[in-house]
């Protein structure tokens, strides 16, 4: 940070959408942070997206209603966009712009950090393996999340993800180090009763001061949505990398991203790709997710649970569709079992999550888990054909054998998957949850664990 | 009617004793067989009542240290959230006492070396030599001097309301630059706090 300050030009030769086209512009760069100021003083904070020819287009974050081409100036700052980071971010809520938004004055900064962030040597990256607790069996138990991964959520309008996601922000610990461990939340374009119970939630559970939240409320302008995730891992990656801490980043719901920056491509009369999505929405949404991680010779890590909603539920929309191809598996909220009243209302037949095998297991969870997994996977998928199955010839056609499957079934759903919301349980419990479904089938079903180990948890029911 | 004989009658006594005793033998087989069985069942409860017992003691346990956690984080942010108050009260008597120092300084001296330079950087990032000064009319006076060495420059009519330095604008009005003390302490403001709040024994 300098003395030194920016020009200011006043020629505003073109104002479309979120876009402002500067005139005569001599020295700008791109990124650059541009503050624009209006003709009655108030100022408001863009970025520069293209320079050439004398021109330069600015995106303005606080969009561009009430700005005119006479009277408006756009003052090209001469540095990037970057978040004031220091421990004290923990337990503050900003806006989704990295400004408090809690009544308490700026943190005072460590340091300045580019919200872009650096790109992490792929030959310094260490592989994800420690096992991260959220306290939601179905995660634990069957999707495991290990520190540095990055596992999102695929839900859909109106379903349960956000109080999941408020669950695992206030559960979430490193099991036997608690205090290395941190929840950085980040919601974008979320309703204002969303915010407030997210907010809420940290709060009372105590989980606020190993927190930070930035909240980008559906009301507030679309463009800043761009912004929200940078400043989050900007500070996910101070915490990890500078202080050693073990970063837990939430995001909701990139969904919400994904448009903004469909807004702003389409005003810059981009050729759209897929939905009218931009053709780098690839490429951009990995320049997010690509942001979790562990290094090598650094304590600290950032593990990312993006959620988003899919637009009609449909998974081969662009979006979970460009998030798949980078992140390390999903976690699917099934419309069935959300109306059925089930929560979390995880599907685990669609859900994968593909860094589980390094995180469990003897050390970590315990030396049953993957077999214990497996075969509850296998059972719940049996139970679905069966109950496919008594669809058509009915209950009584179906075989004694089927008919335990059904009830391993139900069992999984009312009792492992069915779960309060302040609900945390243990990886133990978890794991006997998990023996008791297995325990429901007659032992010459059980083909996917080791003899050792049914003789040693299999309970047969009385 | 006739008399029964009286072999008969002791038949039937010991039909009726034979078939008291039976029953009698299993009425207490039976109370034996449900003594046990309530003793089985009692039995069987013990460990599923210590089961219980030890569940419902987790459970309180799980439930007291999520209380204490609760209260204890929201103590930890409430004393956090009133010291960054304090020491943002303490910083701003600082900034305010320091401005005034620098509103009320004296104008003579190393100041118009300080306006040199502030003229020397601006025209250097505006790109052009073709420019308005404005300043504040206690500047006014060092400002009009020292422009005889910026040639192409003009002071402006009009002041502005700044604590010292420049506003340089090129003569086609499409360029601003605004270097004065009050931009420049604005820019530098983060820094400063942090260094403040670093005499006040608060480092990150």
């Amino acid at each position: 940070m300098t003395a030194e300050g920016g020009v200011q030009y006043s020629k505003i030769a073109e104002i479309k959408g979120p876009l402002v086209v500067v005139d005569d512009v001599e020295s700008a760069a791109f990124d650059e942070l541009v503050e624009i100021e209006t003709l009655e003083g108030e100022r408001r904070l863009g970025k520069v997206l293209e320079v050439g020819n004398g021109k330069a287009i600015v995106q303005v974050f606080e969009g561009t209603t009430g700005l005119s081409i006479s009277g408006t100036k756009a003052k090209f700052v001469g540095k990037v966009m970057e978040m004031p980071v220091s421990k004290e971010v923990l337990g503050r809520v900003f806006d989704g712009l990295g400004r408090p938004k809690d009544g308490l004055p700026d943190p005072i900064a460590d340091k300045f950090v580019d919200i872009n962030g650096e790109p992490m040597n792929p030959e310094q990256r260490e592989y994800p393996k420690d096992f991260i607790q959220t306290g939601v069996s179905v995660i634990d138990g069957l999707m495991t999340l290990v520190r540095g991964q990055k596992l999102p959520i695929f839900s859909g309008s109106g379903m349960s993800h956000n109080l999941l996601a408020a669950q695992i922000a206030r559960q979430a610990s490193v099991v036997g180090k608690q205090d290395d461990f941190a929840v950085v939340f980040a919601a974008i374009g979320v309703q204002y009763s969303e915010a407030e119970y997210f907010r809420r939630s940290l709060e009372e559970s105590g989980a606020l001061k190993r927190s930070v939240l930035f909240l980008n409320t559906a009301d507030d302008p679309a463009i800043e949505r761009i912004i929200t995730p940078r400043v989050a891992l900007t500070v996910a990656e101070y915490l990890a990398f500078d202080l050693g801490m073990h970063v837990l980043v939430v995001i909701t719901d990139m969904t919400n991203y994904a448009e903004a920056l469909r807004e702003i491509s389409a005003a810059r009369e981009e050729v759209p790709g897929r939905k009218g999505y931009p053709g780098y929405l690839y490429t951009d949404l990995s320049t997010l997710y690509e942001r979790a991680g562990k290094l090598d010779g650094r304590k600290g890590s950032v593990t990312q649970v993006p959620i988003l909603s899919m637009p009609s539920d449909d998974i081969t929309h662009p979006i979970p569709d460009l998030t798949g191809y980078i992140t390390e598996g999903q976690i699917v909220v099934g419309r069935d079992l959300f109306r059925q009243g089930v929560y979390p209302p995880i599907n685990i037949l669609s859900s994968l999550s593909r860094l589980m095998k390094d995180g469990i297991g003897e050390g970590s969870t315990r030396d049953d888990h993957s077999e214990v997994s497996n075969q509850v996977y296998d059972a719940y998928s049996r139970a679905q054909e069966v109950r496919a199955l008594a669809g058509i010839v009915g209950k009584a056609g179906l075989t004694e054998i089927d008919l335990k499957y059904m009830d391993v079934g139900d069992t999984f759903e009312k009792e492992f998957l069915t779960q309060a919301t302040d609900e945390n349980r243990t990886i133990e419990e978890t794991l006997a949850l998990m023996w008791k479904i297995v325990s429901k089938l007659p032992k010459n079903e059980i083909t996917k664990i080791k003899d050792k180990h049914v003789e040693k948890y299999y309970k047969e029911e009385e | 009617m006739d008399k029964c004989h009286p072999l008969a009658n002791l038949a039937l006594e010991q039909t009726i004793d034979k078939i008291l005793n039976q029953t009698q033998k299993e009425i207490e087989s039976s109370i034996d067989s449900a003594l046990n069985d309530s003793q089985q069942t009692l039995d069987d409860a013990i460990p599923k009542l210590d089961q219980e017992y030890d569940k419902i003691i987790a459970d309180g346990k799980k439930e007291a240290d999520k209380i204490e956690k609760q209260i204890i984080g929201s103590a930890d942010i409430k004393a956090r959230n009133k010291q960054l108050l304090a020491l943002e009260a303490s910083v701003d008597k600082v900034f305010t006492k320091a401005l005034d120092e620098i509103t009320n300084n004296d104008r003579s001296g190393d100041y118009a070396n300080l306006i040199k330079s502030l003229l020397d950087e601006s025209i250097r990032i505006l790109g052009t030599s073709e420019v308005i000064v404005s300043t504040n009319s206690k500047d006014r006076d060092v400002v009009q001097s020292t422009l005889s060495g910026f040639p192409g420059s003009e002071l402006s009519s009009d002041t502005v309301e700044c604590i010292g330095g420049v506003i340089i604008k090129s003569k086609d009005g499409a360029m601003t630059f605004d270097n004065t003390l009050d931009a420049r302490i604005e820019r530098l403001k983060p820094l400063i706090r942090k260094d403040i709040a670093a005499k006040f024994g608060v480092n990150n």
